[in-house]
C-alpha cells in the first residue's frame, strides 16, 4: 500500500496497515465482500491510525466502535465536518451544504431542507416510487430471465426518483450516473473532470431556475431565504452539488449489495418473498450489513480521545460499515440476521449531519425489495459471472448479473 | 411509565416514530416534539421499543412508579438540529 509519512504525534504502535482504499478486498474484486473485509478492523485496538485512508491519499484516525463514532459525530465543536471533500478535488475550499458546515451555521440550512425530505413528505412520494419500481421490473421481465441489476434496475430506479425530486428530466440519467461514477470511483484525471461538469451543471441550473421558476428543488433553493436574506451563489452551489452527488450512487449501491446477498442466500430470499411483511425489518439489517459510506471529520483542536492523541487538523474517519460490525454494539455482527431487532445501526450516521435523505433512501430500498421479490422468481448470480465490488469513500458493486431462468 | 425526551439529542432519524407513530410525534422537519411522553397502560411495550430504537440515545425510559406527568418546558429545538 502507499505509505504517507505518519505525523510525529501518532505513536508507532497505533499505526495499522489498514485502508478503506487499498486493503485486501477494497480495490475492485470479483465476488468480493468489502463490508466483511473491513470487519477485521475490530481485531485490533478500537482506535488506530491509517496512513492512507481518503480518496486523496491522506492518513486518518479510524474510529471502530459505534459508541465512539457516536461521540465524534455528535461533537461538532471538536470534530468539524468542514473539510471540502468535493471542492478539494478542484483545488478549492468551499463547503457542500449543509454537510460541510458546522453548527450553528449548519442549522439554518438544515432547517430549510429538512421539511423537503421529512418522513411525512417521503410517505407522500411513495406511490410514485412504487410505480417507478414496478415499471422498471415489468420492462425487465417482459423480455428476459436475467439482467444486469445495477444498469437495468438499481441505478435507473433510484436516480430517476432523485432526478424527479431535483426537477431534472430522466434523459440525463446515464450522463449523471457516469459523472457520479467518475467522481466517486475514478482516477486522478477523471475525478476533477467530473467535478467540474457537476459544478457547471448546477450553476447553469440555478441560473435557469432564477429566470424560469418551476416546481422543483433548485427553484426552491434559489428563491429561499435564510435569516432574512437570499442565498449566495456559493451557497446555492454548495447545496446543489451535495444533493446531486448524495443521491446518485448510495441508494443504488445499497440495493445492489442487498440483492447480491439475497441471490446468494436463497433461504432468506424465499423467506422475504413468502412473508413480505418481514422486508421492513430486514431492510434495517441489510442497511447494517451493507452501508456504502465512510464519514470524515477534521479535529478543530488537540484532544486525547479514548486514548488516541488526536491533534488539530487530523482527519478522523467514521466508517459506517466498521461501526455496524462492532461486536460491542451488535451480537454476532458478522452474521446477517434478517429478523434482528433493536437494530440501531450507523448507516445514516449520527449527530446533526444524520443523512438528510435517510427517509427517502429507506423507502426506496424497502419498495425496491418488495417489488423485486414480488415480481421476480428465485434469482441467483448468473452462472459464469462475478459481481465486482469495491471499497473506497463509497462502497460499490457492479456487473451484478441475476438470473431466474 | 414515561419517556424522557432529550430534544437536543434528537437528529430526526424518526425510528421511534416508525415503531409507534401515535406515541412519538414529529414536527414538520421530522424531529420529535418537545416534552416528555406519558405512556398509557397497554402501550408500554411499544413505547419502550420505540425509545430503544433511537440511534442517538435521545429517549430514556423512566419506569419509576412515582413518575408523574410534568410537562417539560416547551423549548424550541436548538439550531443544531
Amino acid at each position: 500500500m502507499a505509505i504517507n509519512p505518519v505525523p510525529d504525534h501518532v505513536p508507532p504502535e497505533m499505526v495499522r496497515d489498514f485502508s478503506l482504499f487499498t486493503s485486501p478486498g477494497m480495490p475492485p474484486t470479483p465476488n468480493g465482500d468489502p463490508h466483511a473485509a473491513v470487519a477485521c478492523a475490530h481485531d485490533g485496538p478500537p482506535i488506530f491510525y491509517s496512513p492512507y485512508n481518503t480518496q486523496d491519499g491522506r492518513g486518518t484516525w479510524v474510529i471502530t466502535r459505534a459508541a465512539d463514532q457516536r461521540k465524534v459525530l455528535q461533537d461538532t465543536e471538536t470534530f468539524s465536518s468542514h473539510r471540502s471533500i468535493f471542492s478539494s478535488i478542484l483545488g478549492e475550499t468551499w463547503p457542500t451544504i449543509p454537510l460541510e458546515l458546522d453548527p450553528p451555521a449548519h442549522g439554518a440550512f438544515r432547517s430549510l431542507l429538512s421539511p423537503l425530505l421529512s418522513p411525512k413528505r417521503v410517505t407522500a412520494l411513495e406511490p410514485a416510487v412504487r410505480e417507478r419500481a414496478i415499471a422498471l421490473i415489468d420492462r425487465i421481465t417482459a423480455s428476459a430471465t436475467s439482467c444486469d441489476v445495477m444498469k437495468d434496475f438499481a441505478f435507473p430506479f433510484t436516480v430517476s426518483i432523485f432526478l424527479r425530486f431535483l426537477g431534472l428530466p430522466d434523459q440525463g440519467l446515464d450522463t449523471f450516473v457516469g459523472w457520479a461514477k467518475d467522481l466517486l470511483h475514478g482516477d486522478d484525471v477523471e475525478r476533477p473532470v467530473a467535478a467540474r461538469k457537476i459544478v457547471a451543471f448546477i450553476d447553469e441550473l440555478a441560473t435557469n431556475r432564477r429566470k424560469n421558476p418551476v416546481d422543483d428543488l433548485m427553484t426552491f433553493i434559489v428563491q429561499a431565504q435564510i435569516e432574512g436574506r437570499q442565498l449566495t451563489d456559493g451557497e446555492i452551489r454548495g447545496i446543489g452539488v451535495l444533493v446531486f452527488v448524495a443521491g446518485l450512487d448510495t441508494v443504488a449501491a445499497a440495493i445492489g449489495f442487498d440483492l447480491a446477498y439475497l441471490a446468494r442466500n436463497l433461504k432468506d430470499q424465499e423467506l422475504l418473498r413468502s412473508e413480505p411483511d418481514r422486508i421492513l425489518l430486514a431492510t434495517e439489517e441489510l442497511l447494517r450489513a451493507y452501508p456504502p459510506i465512510q464519514l470524515i471529520r477534521v479535529a478543530t483542536k488537540d484532544i486525547d480521545f479514548e486514548g488516541a492523541p488526536i491533534r488539530k487538523g487530523d482527519y478522523v474517519s467514521c466508517a459506517t460499515m466498521i461501526a455496524n460490525r462492532d461486536p460491542e454494539e451488535f451480537e454476532s455482527p458478522n452474521t446477517v440476521d434478517l429478523a434482528r431487532e433493536h437494530n440501531r445501526h450507523a448507516a445514516f450516521g449520527y449527530g446533526p449531519h444524520r443523512c438528510l435523505g435517510s427517509h427517502l433512501a429507506r423507502r426506496e430500498i424497502v419498495i425496491g425489495l418488495e417489488e423485486w421479490l414480488a415480481r421476480i422468481p428465485t434469482f441467483r448470480i448468473k452462472e459464469g459471472t462475478a459481481p465486482i465490488t469495491c471499497g473506497g469513500h463509497v462502497f460499490g458493486i457492479e456487473n451484478l448479473i441475476l438470473d431466474w431462468s | 411509565m414515561r419517556i424522557i425526551v432529550h430534544n437536543a439529542k434528537c437528529q430526526g432519524h424518526a425510528r421511534c416514530w416508525a415503531q409507534a407513530p401515535d406515541i412519538f410525534k414529529l414536527d414538520d422537519d421530522g424531529y420529535i416534539l418537545p416534552g416528555d411522553i406519558q405512556v398509557a397502560e397497554g402501550e408500554q411495550l411499544l413505547a419502550s421499543q420505540g425509545a430503544r430504537s433511537c440511534p442517538e440515545r435521545a429517549l430514556e425510559v423512566d419506569r419509576t412508579s412515582a413518575a408523574r406527568f410534568e410537562p417539560a418546558a416547551m423549548q424550541p429545538r436548538t439550531g443544531e438540529a
